[in-house]
């Protein structure tokens, strides 16, 4: 897959259009950015694109030709790795969640292995054996990361993936997603902090009254004024 | 007052010299309420989850109903079954009035409601996360469940637990059904009744102390699991 254009997404909340015939390119190695206020839609849109919400209008353009969600769903979106705002751990260590994300037919050794290279990858080595439960903000982001470095989707949606966290647990979190979309993942990512991506960022979309509406890279939208984005952490 | 206290050494002398008529009674109720119990539990956990997860017509009817089964008493059931098992009902050629088969019929039609009705409120108050954490890592939908279940397997063991004392102790279906024949249908609960209505203490009482105990035993296994649960454990 080098695109996925999906259009036409519309949902309706009781009376409201909360999204109103939406239409996302999204790119193979690339960082799409979704802004907006809160309740503008960003995280419905973001479930609908994972395949937990329904939406009332969807059409997807692939290399399989134009899909419907049933089709998508059915077809792609075990392509696609959502991440909640606050990553959901299973009960049991560490290495039991990271465990899970593998595919099933993998031998004890080959698990064993890629775990290995997971918590190198998330710098999770000393927390291997705690309890997934008890971890920090930042850690439970970088073991959901891990879990997406060894699930490998397509596209990454990430909702809010910095919030709640420090300075350096979003350095790192950053850096990681970095990581992933230089191997070619897609992500996208719906957030209040713009300039904590600007380093990752190679679409800017503000999802405003149902509508998503390009904003060029390095301006962001603060209180409705386009203002110069911060180039560096 | 000198009655009771003979009739309860009486109940101590027979629990403890082994006395077989007893423990026969004993071994037949924990049969015939275990199986049924097992019988129920697969069924009734995936209604409990489509009524928690899924979205479908008459979804919140279902859930009324189970509860309001609830409520209904155990020998409405009993005649319930009665009727259709006696020989001018529709299902009498079964030839299974009478019979451990009949009883453990009555013992899942009680028990189902309970563990649907307390398995969906455990199952709705489980973080939907879960379930879709587990479906966008690529588990299976009979894998998310399992997940989801082990998630919640506190709540779910309270609903178990609180299903077999339920049917190991009701009478009304069981005498109905089952027929308290010696040997063959006469559990804990329609062995206290005769006992009882024939002014035999003794054995009623031993019986009883039987529920109480096994009743306590639940509940500290309950509780030593929940103890478990516990999140900084």
């Amino acid at each position: 897959m080098t695109k996925l254009q999906f259009q036409g997404i519309s949902k309706y909340f009781q009376d409201r259009h909360l999204l109103q015939e939406i239409s996302l390119p999204v790119w193979q190695g690339h960082c799409t950015l979704l802004t907006g206020a809160n309740g503008a839609g960003k995280t419905t849109l973001l479930r609908i694109l994972a395949g937990f919400e329904r939406p009332d209008t969807f059409e997807v353009q692939t290399s399989l030709g134009l899909l419907n969600w049933r089709q998508y769903k059915k077809t792609l979106s075990s392509r696609v790795l959502y991440l909640h705002q606050q990553p959901y751990m299973f009960e049991g260590s560490v290495w039991a969640n990271l465990d899970y994300a593998l595919p099933r037919h993998l031998s004890k050794l080959e698990r064993a292995e890629r775990i290995e290279e997971a918590l190198t990858w998330a710098v999770l080595e000393a927390l291997a054996n705690a309890k997934a439960k008890n971890l920090s903000g930042g850690e439970y982001q970088r073991v959901a990361l891990a879990r997406a470095w060894l699930r490998k989707p397509q596209i990454l949606l990430l909702d809010e993936p910095t919030s709640n966290m420090d300075q350096e647990a979003r350095l790192r979190t950053v850096h990681l997603l970095g990581q992933l979309r230089s191997e070619g993942m897609a992500l996208v990512v719906a957030s209040h902090d713009p300039d904590y991506f600007s380093s990752l960022v190679t679409d800017h979309l503000h999802l405003n009254q149902g509508q998503l509406l390009p904003v060029p890279l390095h301006a962001k939208r603060d209180n409705g004024n386009v203002t110069t984005l911060r180039q560096s952490l | 007052m000198e009655a009771l206290v003979q009739a309860s050494q009486d109940a101590l002398s027979l629990l403890f010299s082994g006395d077989k008529e007893l423990w026969e009674i004993v071994g037949i109720s924990f049969q015939v309420s275990l199986l049924a119990l097992i019988i129920a539990i697969p069924p009734a956990l995936l209604l409990a989850f489509a009524l928690a997860y899924g979205q479908f017509v008459g979804r919140r009817f279902l859930i009324a109903l189970f509860s309001t089964m609830l409520s209904v008493p155990t020998v409405v059931i009993g005649l319930t079954l009665y009727v259709l098992l006696s020989r001018q009902g529709p299902l009498g050629e079964w030839r299974l009035l009478f019979t451990q088969t009949a009883m453990m019929l009555g013992q899942i039609t009680l028990a189902f409601p309970m563990l649907v009705s307390i398995g969906h409120s455990a199952l709705q108050a489980a973080d939907r996360r879960a379930w879709e954490t587990a479906r966008t890592l690529g588990a299976s939908r009979l894998r998310a469940l399992l997940t989801v279940t082990y998630e919640v397997r506190f709540g779910l063991l309270a609903a178990v637990l609180a299903s077999f004392g339920r049917i190991i102790s009701e009478v009304g279906a069981s005498m109905m059904l089952g027929g308290n024949i010696l040997h063959h249908t006469r559990n804990i609960p329609t062995a206290i009744a005769l006992e009882t209505s024939k002014g035999e203490f003794a054995q009623g009482i031993a019986l009883g102390l039987v529920l109480l105990v096994m009743a306590l035993a639940l509940n500290v296994l309950l509780h030593h699991f929940q103890g478990k649960g516990y999140v900084g454990s």
